[in-house]
């Protein structure tokens, strides 16, 4: 962790008001969301050159895309990179323990804005951060019954086996789809770049995995249709 | 995914007729070097039951029972098979349409509506045989297309009734004065996930339905239609509302009534059949994609297979004991942070935990030093923690 994340994200006396609750707050980015920060204590590899590819930020090239998703995807991660400079903290409340602040929000001067990215209604992502810990809560598309249903048993059947994520949480928060947790610890553990860029594409995955689902149970339908069909003539 | 699909839709339609059971018994019977007695009991789609006897001493013929449902709903499902016999005229189609090999014992046997005395003899070529085998493998649908036809007929020319194929399900047969047949469906479903998947399937049946021009016109709605008026509401309740077809006079017109007559009674397992499958086909794409997405945070790791993104192969290469000489070079790091980073933790122990009696026992064994470090002013109450690192 290098020294200006802390300075950035470090607990200070100049801290924002007590934090509320997400309902109450404008859906909009807050004004003191920290600066995006620059490429410090990266070691360069093989993957490091399509992800700044992916990552870039220049209007002419994000223009080119022409993607709603895409922009939504790296207002996210953007984002991630700001606010996932964490370091150890221990719990002010209890003596030689050690908990996620995000999860306790025991003490207010430990917290920051929470980041609401809305791309529409129906999809936003909720980015929850504090000294020791960020909290990503997920809302995906569900346009229909159907994607609905599969969403809903996707994102349990995930939840089900979040110890081979390790930083996903199985609960989801409420009003939310999908949480993740991610600690200083898995920040220790893990190449935080690689961390955001899993992140991005669990969010990307789990909307082309419905509508691919959504699609060949279509598919499939229509097919068996027609076979049934076929047999009375 | 297309190929996937494509095979699941060719595998549905082998929702045949035909007993497949049936076909291998009575062709190993008929291959058999030696006469063999055999002596099988068997069920095909939950209710029909098959029982095939034959002895050593009498290897020629083969005793075939078989016990259908009774399509009335008046009969109990525990009398249906023991003391319901078929009609005269099944019995007279059946005789037509096995005649060249087949004699009906009567009485059939106990629990069974009809019994055949098999006996291939007469056939001399094996091609004879295997069709003859065939034939009588196809013997479910016959019976049960016969009792559906006599009760139609007893329906007279216009009215409803209610058939009870599979005891969950009923389901009910109209027939108007045009002759035409409605086959309504009530439809079930345990869960939200079948109610989805079948709801998907029943809209492509309806748009095939009618746009394919010798097909039975297919229709889905969720309320009831006209036909059903007059019925309890219990048998009305559903959840995946109703599916009706119309049947045509071509469908049950000579052989292809008994066809018409097995596919309707099978509609409703042939949905289930379908969205058992979807279950399937998504449980199995899930597990894919849980693979990629954990491949994809197990790369994450510092100390992961692939920690080193230009050089996995050596990565995979490199022997344990290297791998323990990186940890213990990381470990060295570690402690070369300096006296200052040591201090600082000191400090913060000190901070958060008071050992009782660790100041005495420094003061009496002098083997080991502590540093003596500057208690932090406890009177402010206003900053309960202060910066470590400046």
């Amino acid at each position: 962790m290098g020294p200006t994340c802390q300075a950035v994200l470090s607990p200070s006396p100049r801290r924002p008001a007590p934090l509320q609750p997400p309902e109450s707050r404008p859906p909009l980015p807050s004004p003191r969301r920290p600066p995006p920060l620059p490429p410090i204590n990266r070691a360069p590899s093989a993957s490091t050159c399509s992800f700044d590819l992916r990552r870039t930020t220049d209007p002419e090239v994000l223009a080119a895309m022409a993607n709603t998703l895409r922009l939504y995807l790296t207002c996210i991660r953007n984002t991630l990179e700001a606010a996932m400079c964490l370091q150890n903290f221990p719990c002010q409340e209890v003596e030689r323990h050690n908990k996620p602040e995000v999860e306790l929000k025991t003490s207010p001067e430990l917290l920051l804005n929470p980041v609401l990215i809305c791309r529409n209604e129906a999809e936003k992502c909720l980015i929850e951060t504090s000294i020791n810990s960020i909290r990503i809560s997920m809302k995906v598309k569900q346009a229909d019954e159907l994607e609905n249903i599969l969403a809903k048993k996707f994102l349990r059947f995930l939840s089900m086996r979040a110890e081979a994520f390790q930083v996903l949480r199985r609960k989801p928060v409420q009003g939310y789809d999908i949480s993740f947790l991610i600690t200083n610890y898995h920040c220790e553990d893990m190449h935080k770049h690689k961390l955001i860029d899993f992140i991005v594409q669990f969010m990307e995955d789990i909307d082309k995995e419905i509508s691919e689902l959504k699609l060949s149970v279509n598919t499939r339908g229509r097919l068996v249709a027609t076979e049934f069909l076929k047999q009375f003539i | 995914m297309h190929t996937w699909v494509l095979n699941c839709a060719n595998t549905m339609a082998f929702f045949s007729s035909g007993s497949q059971v049936l076909v291998e018994i009575l062709t190993r019977i008929q291959s058999a070097e030696r006469p063999m007695p055999v002596d099988h009991t068997f069920y095909e789609f939950g209710s029909i039951r098959y029982h095939v006897e034959a002895s050593a001493s009498d290897s020629e013929n083969v005793y075939l029972s078989i016990a259908t449902p009774s399509l009335s709903h008046e009969a109990s499902p525990s009398s249906s098979s023991s003391r319901s016999r078929l009609p005269e005229p099944a019995l007279q189609e059946m005789k037509k349409t096995y005649g060249k090999f087949a004699e009906m014992v009567e009485p059939p046997r106990e629990g069974y509506v009809l019994t055949l005395k098999l006996n291939f003899s007469g056939l001399t070529r094996p091609k004879d045989r295997v069709k003859a085998i065939n034939q009588v493998s196809l013997l479910q649908s016959v019976v049960l297309s016969s009792q559906l036809k006599h009760m139609l007929g007893s329906l007279g020319s216009s009215g409803t009734m209610k058939l009870v194929y599979s005891q969950r399900e009923p389901f009910f047969v109209s027939k108007t004065a045009d002759e035409r047949i409605h086959a309504i469906f009530p439809m079930r479903f345990r869960d939200d996930t079948d109610l989805a998947i079948a709801t998907c399937f029943f809209q492509e049946l309806q748009e095939l339905g009618n746009s394919l021009a010798r097909a039975p016109k297919c229709s889905w709605s969720p309320i009831p239609p006209p036909e059903l008026r007059g019925e309890y509401v219990h048998r009305l309740t559903t959840n995946g509302g109703f599916v009706s077809f119309g049947v045509l006079s071509r469908h049950v017109r000579g052989k292809r009534a008994a066809k018409t007559a097995w596919i309707l009674l099978n509609f409703q397992s042939y949905v289930r059949y379908h969205i058992k499958c979807t279950r399937s086909h998504i449980q199995s794409r899930m597990r894919e994609r849980l693979e990629t997405l954990t491949e994809a945070i197990q790369n994450a790791r510092l100390r992961g297979n692939h920690d080193d993104d230009r050089k996995p192969q050596a990565v995979k290469k490199s022997r344990p004991s290297k791998k323990r000489r990186l940890v213990s070079l990381a470990k060295a790091k570690s402690l070369r942070k300096g006296f200052r980073a040591v201090l600082d933790t000191m400090k913060r122990l000190r901070l958060r935990i008071r050992v009782r009696g660790l100041d005495r026992l420094r003061r009496q064994c002098q083997c080991f030093a502590v540093p003596r470090l500057p208690a932090p002013p406890r009177s402010s109450s206003s900053s309960r923690y202060h910066r470590l690192v400046q």
